[in-house]
């Protein structure tokens, strides 16, 4: 192996074993024993804790901007105002909900998961809890995976709710009555829309835990291993939710052809 | 099985940020006193060499997200567009959504993620293991060193990182829109594209950009030049960076837009 393709390599390396984790970790959660339940709520109860702000001030600072303000801005010109639900339906629920919750959830509560297990693994929690005969991923990655998979499901429709009222701040901006977008909003959104937006982040608070439970487990390398390993797992975390985004969206689109149509 | 730090409360996060934000203006204001009043160029070396960590470090990951990001508005600009019968007008949604919205947002995401926490690491490392104090002995001024050089250094790169960056989105969602879905003819796509941009969105575009670069090099040089705790506080504190990035980043997007396109959309049509 030359040196130049040392960093492919590194990198695929680093894939597989975030593959073997999240298949370890799958494994692990179907097959008893569970003792996992009472630190599924705490991190539940942790994660929404710690999310509920910044998912809050973001989802509605940017619906109000990017597909409020800019699209309000265009519309207003065509006298279309009302459209601007069609047009929410588009860019709120399908679109910007689930990543400004996935972006939210891997900055706030990913960073906070690999912080806290990378300082257990420095302080060789880890190892002591293996020595002990407890399992780190049964016990720690487990419960951590469950619970980011469901918040963020549900955030998602928290993100949703904020957009959509971002949305109504918008037309009220315009000085526009609210039953034009609102009959749009309803008449274009579809239950597949829900459910693809909901389905698609518990995917994502899935690849978050993974990666940052991965990343928090290996952390090494004396002062900087663990904020090092901290900005890896946001970086590794944020390209893969978006690229997983991609994906989803166009496979969704092409096997529902009925989210196409105009209503 | 948990921390300590999980015993938090449901206010604790917006009281918190309340709190750093006032702390992160205050080192900001001292940051740019310091730049303002030429000090920094003292260290101008320092300051390239930063800018080359950012060149080399980070531009490709940047870019990559963007192209992402171009790929996506593309998809959902054709879908919307095939939806309200208009498909030749994809231009206009990924025209509005690369330039004025997505791409700044992208960059700022990734800055955070990538630089800002970076940064936090870095110096939290500096901080924890005396280097800071050490610099004030040898009578280098420490935020004028490290902090001031970093901001220029993004300055010095940044704003052509986020060009090039802009170029690859746009042909991310000319692939996506023309070559993907193929519902638009290519000049079709390009003539509303092109129609629906001008200079001067690129350089408001531009601005938010740098406005949210510069917040995010500040917090980042601010958590960690004031960590505390060993390598745990690092990670903490690396943590903690990236909540205040997040919501500022949100937040200089939305007041942009705003300003920016706030009272008139800019567009080529209507009267």
């Amino acid at each position: 192996m030359t040196r130049a393709l040392h960093p492919v390599q590194a990198a695929f390396e680093q894939v597989g074993e975030m593959m073997i984790l999240t298949a370890r970790t799958i494994v692990s959660a179907v097959r008893p024993p569970y003792p996992y339940g009472e630190e599924l709520v705490w991190q539940f109860v942790f994660v929404l804790k710690l999310s509920w702000f910044p998912l809050l001030v973001s989802t509605f600072a940017l619906c109000l901007g990017a597909p409020g303000l800019q699209a309000a801005g265009v519309l207003s010109l065509f006298g279309a105002l009302d459209r601007l639900g069609g047009f929410f339906v588009v860019t709120a629920i399908r679109w910007i909900g689930p990543l400004v919750t996935a972006v939210v959830v891997a900055g706030v509560a990913g960073t906070a998961i690999t912080a806290d297990l990378g300082a257990r693994k420095i302080r060789e929690e880890l190892d002591a809890l293996q020595v002990l005969g407890v399992d780190p991923i049964k016990n720690l990655v487990v419960p951590r995976f469950i619970a980011l998979m469901i918040i963020t499901g549900l955030l998602d429709i928290f993100a949703i709710v904020f957009g959509l009222s971002a949305g109504i701040g918008a037309e009220l901006l315009y000085h526009q009555s609210l039953g034009g977008f609102f009959a749009t909003l309803f008449s274009n959104a579809s239950v597949t829309d829900i459910w693809g937006s909901v389905l698609m982040c518990t995917m994502f608070g899935a690849i978050i835990a993974v990666v940052c439970s991965f990343k928090g487990m290996t952390a090494s390398g004396g002062a900087e291993g663990v904020g090092r390993a901290v900005n890896q797992a946001v970086v590794i975390a944020i390209v893969a939710v978006f690229f997983f985004n991609f994906v989803f969206t166009a496979i969704l689109f092409a096997t529902h052809p009925e989210l196409q149509s105009i209503r | 099985m948990r921390a300590r730090t999980q015993m938090i409360g449901w206010l604790d996060v917006p009281l918190g940020w309340l709190d750093s934000f006032g702390e992160v203006a205050r080192f900001a204001s001292r940051v740019a006193g310091l730049l303002y009043s030429g000090r920094v160029f003292k260290y101008f070396g320092e300051s390239l060499r930063q800018a080359g960590i950012l060149v080399l470090g980070s531009a490709l990951v940047i870019w990559a997200f963007v192209f992402i990001i171009g790929l996506q508005c593309g998809l959902q600009g054709a879908y919307f567009n095939r939806s309200i019968g208009a498909p030749s007008l994809a231009g206009l949604f990924s025209a509005y959504c690369d330039l004025r919205e997505a791409v700044p947002y992208a960059f700022g995401y990734i800055l955070s993620a990538k630089v800002g926490t970076g940064i936090v690491a870095e110096l939290g490392a500096m901080r924890i293991s005396d280097e800071i104090d050490a610099l004030e002995v040898m009578g280098i001024e420490p935020v004028t060193f490290l902090a001031g050089t970093r901001l220029l250094g993004a300055w010095i790169a940044l704003p052509f990182i986020y060009l090039v960056g802009i170029g690859i989105a746009y042909f991310a969602s000319y692939f996506s829109v023309v070559q993907q879905i193929g519902d638009v003819s290519s000049g079709g796509y390009l003539l509303i594209f092109w129609m629906y941009q001008d200079p001067v969105d690129l350089t408001f575009s531009l601005i938010k950009a740098m406005v949210m670069a510069t917040a995010i090099v500040l917090v980042g040089c601010y958590y960690g030049y004031t960590a505390s705790g060993g390598p745990v506080g690092v990670g903490t504190a690396t943590a903690q960076s990236m909540v205040v990035n997040i919501i500022l980043v949100h937040i200089i997007g939305m007041l942009g837009t705003v300003v920016f396109w706030g009272s008139t959309p800019r567009a080529p049509i209507g009267g």
